[in-house]
Order: structure tokens, then C-alpha cells, then sequence
């Protein structure tokens, strides 16, 4: 815990910088009776009844202390292996509020209204991109409404909700600001706002956080990490409705409490904060047709197609990504998750998707994968470990319950490794009947291995057999000269790296060893990702389930014959009901 | 009666409105929300619902002189059918399966529109007027038909013909057969007489109906019995145990099987197959308890084939956990869930 003194020491000196920094910046910030633009004086709300709080304490004890810990100091025995770890409440700072930077969160026991209660909407839809799950369909209102009486009661212990001699409210009005068109001219306007605001410092060039990302903590000395605006899903403060630019005009108005990420009521006008939240909202992944990707209900992520279709074309396959033929390829939201199958187990993982698309022509077949990492990491020196090795010897660490040693006080302190991703394909799945396949972590055995091709950030590209989870690589070495890396570059937090292979086939290629893609086949796929920053390595990892690669076949030519053979059908068809009718109601029978 | 019906119209409207605001992303999909562990039973109230909507929709128009004919009638209900389970079952149904519900939705239509022979020349008629073209209208339409069939019937057989890569549909089985015994951590567990050590009363016994006693209540929300909270710091025995098991859950499993044990943790997005869900009554509160132990000890790589041991992610836990580590976290699971075990008997 601060020493108090040091913390007033330290309010100070923030806020004089803070003054320096408004009046130096000789920018006149917008204000209506003193306060910021969009901004409403706001009454403390009425404390919560005391049955409230006791009924609060049940709900507490059993959903919420595993993670926020007895005393709400977010230290329960959950918190060690998460980052971000889970909130400490005594201090009463909260992240997503309608309130001015500093000021306590909106909350009301009586009044669970949306855009009235921060809290109770955060308990309602969760915390995305963190472990605090939507608890609206678990919990009656009137619990999750408890359980918020207890919790700004009794956890929060360094500040009062209802003091008002401590205490303001400074309502950001959201349902009277009228969100503004999201017009060219307006994102234009953003994009230039956000380098003039020096938002791009922490949240880098393109808005993939890459920005600054290694010296930023929050307020208990945690680092923390700059959001990526172009997975909004993941935005804390999204309410389960990512799309909506109303969350990210909310989250720039008011700052994120605890965080190094300030308001800009002070010093934007509203029409400009629109201009940037339009902006934002634009970065975030969209279809093929501009449209919000569907978000899946079940697990306020995007919904995922299991196929990944390769489409063939003529000749050479471009490198070039502006090339037509990669802007058609249909383009796949690869989920991953942390391995946490065997030791070590990645309980943090910061590569959470990654982008596939595909085309091959006769004799290759060729993966571009992009995926967002805020560092690129490449390993300093030689590598203490043989690349076959699969069971490095990385200790896991226990979970202890302090805050010193902890998975989240380590997290950018690791020893740097290579980034890296793998494909990993079943050898010999025609043989395999479906829906049997190899063991997605490195296969079954020597009977039914997996082909791994594994890309990393020192720039090569080998290729493997797996025969097992706890079974090293077995390195095929005279397969590299078949496959060719086509492109690994990494731009302002984004890997781009297209890997390409030969197709194979069972006459000519090592058909125990080597993957054969046959067109119109639906082939298992599997892909694996590591971020060097985060001590990825060997099986610290993050992979997805089964994927399937589908190279598409060229159209038959039956496909067009056959439809208008019918169609002919159908037409005499018709014509021998209408005649039959016609000689039935005439008397005639046929 | 009149006032039953038009309740129903109101009822049979109101429904309506929201699925087709559903359809057309006006109303946001998650306005009536499915609850956890009920849906089946929620959509099949829903369903009824829309009938006596329905009925009394048909009632008051019939009352008001515009009668729907029985043809359209028939049409619109099987329409509905298909749209309710396209649209409204969550997660979603395959098309095959869909279309099975269609046939069967299909045959039921054509028994009740045919359940007497008055109406089914009712049925018949309009598509007869069409086939003889007496009006001017009815000629219009034979000539449309003509041509639109044709067309239409050869677009679907383009479309089905047409390459297509759509996922295929692989059905696992979530609960295969145990094996008689598990070996775990070198000692052999028969699956038919081990117990819970941890599962005990005051006494240190055995005993379920202590335990049943203190898991948390049945119902929204799930909470624990007022006077049995496993923080309490002068708790012995099986309570004790119960917090050791969910701290062992909250660093080990939550993860996937989240922190409301319903299979929607940070890393289940994921994954396929999605992690269990213990809320669900077709999880563990229809397994003994040394099936959980099997699979906790085993993991996804532990399984028979039909359980697609090579796609889980499910971890062999003996590589992680203790023999007690895992009956505490089993303890922990059935409480924080509030079902029972099932026993042998």
C-alpha cells in the first residue's frame, strides 16, 4: 500500500504538471459554467439500505471474492494468474464511469438505468477482454444491484460515495449528445485529431497499442497495455455492443481511472471528440463490405467460421497484398487461447486472433497471416533451447496471493524470445475416417503425426514432425528448400508473414511425414502463435481449436448445364399439369 | 371468451413484431433473453405462446370480417416455423437439422389443414383458381408461376451444385461410457465404489445428505445458504474444503469453465469443443462423481474416440493437480452449482 504522504506528494506534483501541461499546450478549453463541455453537475446518490448491503455480502461470497479477494483488495486466489488482475476496490477507482476523470463512478442501488449506473452496467455486460464476465442472465437485477451496495460500502474503503465534502459529480450528458454522423470528412477530421492529442503515442500509429507499450502502469504499479482499436470487442467499456460509437466517445471523455489513459473534456470540444470516436470506431475489423463483423452472443467475440477456403489461381501466387487476388480472398478470424493443456501453461496470452487467408495454384499452397502484437521480438542472443525442444524447462510459477511475484508485476519483464506462428496439419488424414484426427497439441503418436511449419521472428522457417504432445520436434531438414517465406514484416504492431508450401501429392512426396492437400478436402489445421515479449515459448504458446483448410475447386462444367436441364423440366412439367386440368374440368380423362 | 382471444391476438401480435424485429436487426436479438439451462424448455413455452397468439389472431380477424384462408393460414405457420428456428434458437442449428424440423413442421401443417375434407378443398381452392385462370388476376399469376418456377427451381439446383466449403458437421459425444477403473497417480480408483474423501460431516464420515445440506440454493442467481460460507475463517470440514476446491478453481479451471462454472471463461472463445457447463442440468448434475474424477483426471486426451479426444483442450489434470486437489475442486464444482451427485442407487 502507497505511503499516504507520498500519494498526496504525488497529487500535487500531478496536478501542477497537469497545469503546466493545459497552459504551456495555450489551448482555451471549452467550458460552460466552469466545466467541460457535455458535462452536467450530478447529485451523490442516497446510500444504500443496510439489507441491501447484507444481501450484497451473500452474493459477494459466492460469485465475486474468488478473484476480488476477502477485502476486496482484488487479491483473491484467482488474481495471480490473470493480467489485467482483477479490480482492487478500496481505493474506489473505476474505469468506465460517465464521470469526470478522478471522480467516483455513477451508482445508484434504486436506479438501475443505463447510462445513470456505471457500475451496475459493468457488472450487467462485464469487463470484455478481461476475466470479469456479464453476470445480466446469472444474477437478478436486484443482486447484481447488492451485491454494487456492498461492494461501495464496505470494499471501498479510502473514499465515501456519499460524502459530500469529498465527493462531486460531473455527468458526462451521453443521452443528450447527439452522436455525429459518421461521415468521410468526420473521420478525416479524427485521424487528424488523434496526432495532434498525442493519442498515437501510447495507442501507435495505426491504433494497434504498440505505442509506448512497455513503461505504462496503472495505479498499483501493474503495466498495463494501450487498447488496440481495431478489436473493439475487446474494449472494457464496449457493453457488449462494440460497434457502438457512443462507448468510445464515453471512454475519451471522461479517461480511464487508474490508468494512464486521461480525459479529453478539457481540452477537446464535443464536436471533436465525435470526430475521434468516429474515427476509432472505424479502425475496429470490419467484413469484407465494410459491415460490423457478427458478434457471437455467448462469447462477445466475433463468430468464427471453422473453414478456411483457398482459392486457386493461375500461375505465380502474388506477394504483393494489394495484389486483387489476396483483397478477394475470403479473409478468416482465427480465435486462440492461451495453452493451458500442459506445463507450461500460458494463463496470459496477448495473441487472442490472428487473420488466415489462402491461395494456391497446382504445385504450392500459400498462408498470409496477420496478427496484432504490440512488440515485434526478436531474441537476443542464442536461445537456450534446441527449436525441437517442446518441454523446455520453464518453471510455472505458483499462484501466491500477494501482489509481489506475481504472473501480472512480471508481465513485460520476461526475457525476450522470438515471435513466432506455426501451422500444424494432419499427415496421412485420408486415412484418418472423419472426424478422427491427429491430437491438435503435436499429434497422436508416430502412427499418426502432424506436419508443423513454424515461422519465427529471426527470420526462419522450418519445418517439423510432431508425434506426440511430450515428444520433441523432429526436425525434417531437407523440407525447407520446398517451402519458401514469401513475406514477414511487422508494421506499427501488425505481423504480416506468408508462408508457402508445396501441395504435395502421394506419388512424389513423403506421404508419412508431409501433409498432401487435395483440392475440395476438408484438411485439419491448426495454428499456433507466440509472443516473445510474454516469455512465449515452446508450448507457452497460444493455439486454436481445428480449423479447416478448403482449397476451393475450380466450378464444373456441370454446374451450369444441370440447372438449366431441370429448369427445361420443370417447364413440360407444368406444362402436363396445366393440360391435365384443362382436359379434367372439359371431362376428358387422359 | 372475446376478451381470452383477444389477449391471444395481443399476445400472438406482440410476438410477431419482436421476431420479425429480430430478423431485421431492428429489435436487438438478446431482448427476451434465453436463460441458462432452460432454453429448450423456454423455447418450447415460446412456441406455444406464438399458437395461442395465433389462435386468437385468427379469432379476432375471423370476428372482423377478414378472415386469413385456411391456404395462407397453413403457409404462414410452417413460414414461421422456419424463421422462429433460423433466427430465434440460440446457439444455432445446422440447416440439416433445420430441415428436418421443416419436414416434420410440413407433414403436421398438412394434417391439420387436411383433418377434414371441407377443409382441405379449402386448402386446395386457391391453388386450383390459379390452375383454371378464370379471373384476369388468376391469369396474371398462372403466367408469373410458369415462369418463376422454372427459374426458381433451377437457381436452387445451381446453388446446391456450386462448390461450397461449409463446416462439417461433426456430433461428438459429451458423455461416453467410463471405464470400470482409473489409474491416477500410480494408485487404481474403481469408479463404482470410490467416493469423495472430502465429502464428509462434522464427524469426518461420509455423507451426502450433510453436504447436499450446505451447497448453495437452486435458482437465479445461485447463492450460498446464509449461515454456510466457505470464507468463514472458523469453518472445518466440508466447507473448509469447498473454498480450497474453488481456490483451485479459480487458478486452474476458470479459465475456460468461467467463473460462473457455465463454460464461458476468457480462453473458451476459442475453442472447439466448447468447455462444459456445469450450470447445465445435462452436465455434471447427471454424473456420478467419479466420472468427474475420471475426466478431471484424464482430461480431453483421456477420452474414448467418441469424445474427439484429439480437439479438447481439456487438460489431463493428474499432470497438474493432486488425487486431493481434484476431489476438493469436484466438491467445490457441486457446490457452487448446487446440484447433487448422482449416486449408484
Amino acid at each position: 500500500m502507497m505511503d499516504s504522504m507520498t500519494q498526496k506528494a504525488g497529487i500535487v506534483a500531478a496536478a501542477a504538471f497537469g497545469v503546466i501541461l493545459v497552459s504551456s499546450a495555450g489551448y482555451s478549453p471549452v467550458f460552460s459554467q466552469g466545466l467541460p463541455e457535455g458535462f452536467k453537475k450530478g447529485e451523490l446518490a442516497p446510500e444504500p439500505s443496510a439489507d441491501m448491503i447484507e444481501a450484497g455480502k451473500r452474493v459477494y461470497f459466492t460469485k465475486c471474492v474468488w478473484c476480488h479477494g476477502v477485502d476486496g483488495a482484488g487479491d483473491g486466489p484467482g488474481a495471480d494468474r490473470l493480467w489485467p488482475r482483477p479490480r482492487n476496490f478500496n481505493q474506489g477507482t473505476f474505469k468506465i464511469r460517465h464521470t469526470a476523470s478522478g471522480e467516483l463512478p455513477l451508482f445508484d442501488a434504486k436506479k438501475p438505468i443505463p447510462g445513470q449506473n456505471d457500475l451496475f452496467e459493468t457488472v450487467t455486460h462485464g469487463l470484455p477482454g478481461s476475466a470479469m464476465p456479464p453476470w445480466e442472465g446469472i444474477l437478478t437485477e436486484e443482486q447484481r444491484l447488492q451485491v454494487l451496495a456492498f461492494v461501495t460500502t464496505q470494499l471501498v474503503k479510502d473514499r465515501k460515495f456519499t460524502d459530500k465534502q469529498s465527493e462531486s459529480q460531473t455527468v458526462l450528458q451521453l443521452a443528450e449528445l447527439k452522436p455525429k454522423p459518421a461521415t468521410d470528412e468526420s473521420r478525416k477530421r479524427g485521424s487528424e485529431l488523434i496526432v495532434e492529442k498525442k493519442c498515437v503515442e501510447c495507442h501507435g500509429m495505426e491504433g494497434r497499442g504498440d505505442g509506448n507499450a512497455f513503461n505504462l502502469k496503472d495505479d498499483w504499479g501493474f503495466s498495463i497495455q494501450p487498447a488496440n482499436w481495431h478489436k473493439c470487442w475487446n474494449f472494457r467499456g464496449s457493453r457488449q455492443d462494440p460497434y457502438n460509437v457512443s462507448n468510445i466517445f464515453r471512454t475519451f471523455s471522461t479517461g480511464v481511472n487508474g490508468t494512464p489513459m486521461p480525459s479529453f473534456a478539457d481540452n477537446t470540444t464535443v464536436d471533436e471528440r465525435w470526430d475521434i470516436a468516429n474515427f476509432v470506431n472505424s479502425l475496429c475489423e470490419r467484413d469484407a463490405l465494410g459491415n460490423p463483423l457478427p458478434i457471437d452472443p455467448l462469447t462477445d467475440k466475433p463468430k468464427i467460421n471453422f473453414v478456411i477456403p483457398s482459392d486457386p489461381v493461375e500461375g505465380e501466387i502474388p506477394t504483393d497484398l494489394e495484389n486483387e487476388a489476396w483483397k478477394k480472398a475470403p479473409k478468416r478470424y482465427v480465435a486462440m487461447g492461451g495453452q493451458i493443456t500442459h506445463k507450461p501453461r500460458n494463463f496470459v496470452n496477448r495473441l487472442d486472433d490472428i487473420w488466415v487467408r489462402s491461395l494456391y495454384n497446382d504445385k504450392y499452397i500459400v498462408y498470409l497471416l496477420e496478427w496484432d502484437d504490440r512488440t515485434k521480438s526478436v531474441a537476443e542472443g542464442k536461445l537456450p533451447w534446441a527449436p525441437t525442444q517442446v518441454n523446455i524447462d520453464v518453471k510455472e510459477q505458483d499462484p501466491k496471493t500477494g501482489e509481489e511475484g506475481s504472473i501480472a508485476a512480471q508481465q513485460n519483464n520476461y526475457a525476450v524470445y522470438n515471435d513466432a506462428i506455426a501451422i500444424e496439419t494432419a499427415v496421412k488424414w485420408k486415412e484418418l475416417p472423419a472426424p478422427i484426427k491427429p491430437r491438435y497439441l503435436f499429434g497422436t503418436n508416430d502412427q499418426f503425426p502432424v506436419d508443423i511449419v513454424k515461422w519465427e521472428a529471426d527470420g526462419s522457417l522450418r519445418a517439423f514432425k510432431g508425434t506426440g504432445w511430450d515428444k520433441d520436434f523432429e526436425e525434417r531438414d531437407n523440407y525447407e528448400e520446398a517451402m519458401k517465406l514469401l513475406k514477414a514484416e511487422w508494421v506499427n504492431g501488425r505481423w504480416y508473414v506468408m508462408i508457402q508450401r508445396p501441395v504435395g501429392n502421394k506419388k512424389d512426396q513423403d506421404y508419412d511425414e508431409d501433409t498432401f492437400f487435395e483440392v475440395g478436402q476438408y484438411i485439419p489445421t491448426v495454428f499456433f502463435a507466440w509472443d516473445g515479449h510474454n516469455g512465449d515459448a515452446g508450448r507457452k504458446m497460444a493455439v486454436s481449436a481445428f480449423y479447416y483448410t478448403f482449397m476451393n475447386p475450380p466450378v464444373p462444367q456441370e454446374t451450369y448445364i444441370y440447372p438449366v436441364v431441370i429448369a427445361v423440366g420443370v417447364v413440360l412439367l407444368e406444362g402436363w399439369v396445366l393440360t391435365r386440368r384443362a382436359n379434367k374440368k372439359k371431362g376428358k380423362t387422359l | 371468451m372475446k376478451a381470452l382471444m383477444s389477449l391471444g391476438a395481443l399476445i400472438g401480435v406482440a410476438g410477431l413484431l419482436l421476431l420479425g424485429g429480430m430478423i431485421f436487426d431492428v429489435v436487438p436479438s438478446n431482448t427476451v433473453r434465453l436463460v441458462e439451462g432452460y432454453m429448450p424448455i423456454q423455447l418450447l413455452l415460446e412456441v406455444a405462446c406464438f399458437v395461442i397468439g395465433f389462435t386468437g389472431l385468427s379469432y379476432m380477424m375471423n370476428a372482423m370480417g377478414m378472415a386469413l384462408p385456411r391456404f395462407w393460414q397453413g403457409i404462414g405457420f410452417w413460414v414461421f416455423l422456419m424463421l422462429y428456428l433460423k433466427f430465434r434458437v440460440y446457439p444455432p442449428i445446422p440447416f440439416s437439422v433445420r430441415a428436418m424440423y421443416g419436414t416434420v413442421g410440413l407433414v403436421t401443417v398438412f394434417m391439420w389443414i387436411s383433418a377434414n375434407e371441407e377443409d382441405w378443398n379449402k386448402f386446395k381452392q386457391p391453388i386450383l383458381n390459379v390452375l383454371d385462370a378464370q379471373t384476369g388476376m388468376n391469369r396474371l399469376l398462372r403466367y408469373a408461376y410458369l415462369v418463376l418456377i422454372p427459374i426458381l427451381v433451377g437457381g436452387f439446383s445451381y446453388n446446391a451444385m456450386m462448390p461450397k466449403s461449409e463446416e462439417p458437421i461433426e456430433l461428438r459425444t459429451v458423455h461416453p461410457a467410463p471405464p470400470a477403473s482409473t489409474k491416477v497417480h500410480g494408485k487404481t480408483y474403481t469408479l463404482q465404489t470410490s467416493q469423495n474423501p472430502y465429502r464428509v460431516n462434522p464427524e469426518g464420515k461420509y455423507d451426502q445428505e450433510f453436504s447436499n445440506a450446505n451447497i448453495v440454493e437452486q435458482g437465479m442467481g445461485r447463492l450460498m445458504k446464509p449461515n454456510a460460507n466457505p470464507w468463514d475463517d472458523k469453518n472445518q470440514g466440508y466447507l473448509k474444503y469447498v473454498r480450497e476446491g474453488g481456490e483451485i478453481f479459480f487458478q486452474n479451471c476458470h479459465f475456460c469453465h468461467g467463473d460462473n462454472l457455465n463454460g464461458r471463461g476468457l480462453h473458451a472463445f476459442a475453442f472447439n469443443p466448447i468447455p462444459a457447463n456445469f450450470t447445465d442440468p445435462g452436465t455434471i448434475a447427471q454424473l456420478q462423481e467419479t466420472f468427474i474424477f475420471w475426466r478431471v483426471a484424464k482430461g480431453g486426451i483421456g477420452l474414448p474416440n467418441e469424445g474427439f479426444p484429439w480437439a479438447s483442450v481439456m487438460p489431463p489434470w493428474e499432470q497438474h493437480l493432486t488425487v486431493d486437489e481434484i476431489w476438493k475442486v469436484i466438491l467445490f464444482e457441486y457446490w457452487h452449482t448446487g446440484y447433487y451427485p448422482r449416486t449408484w442407487d
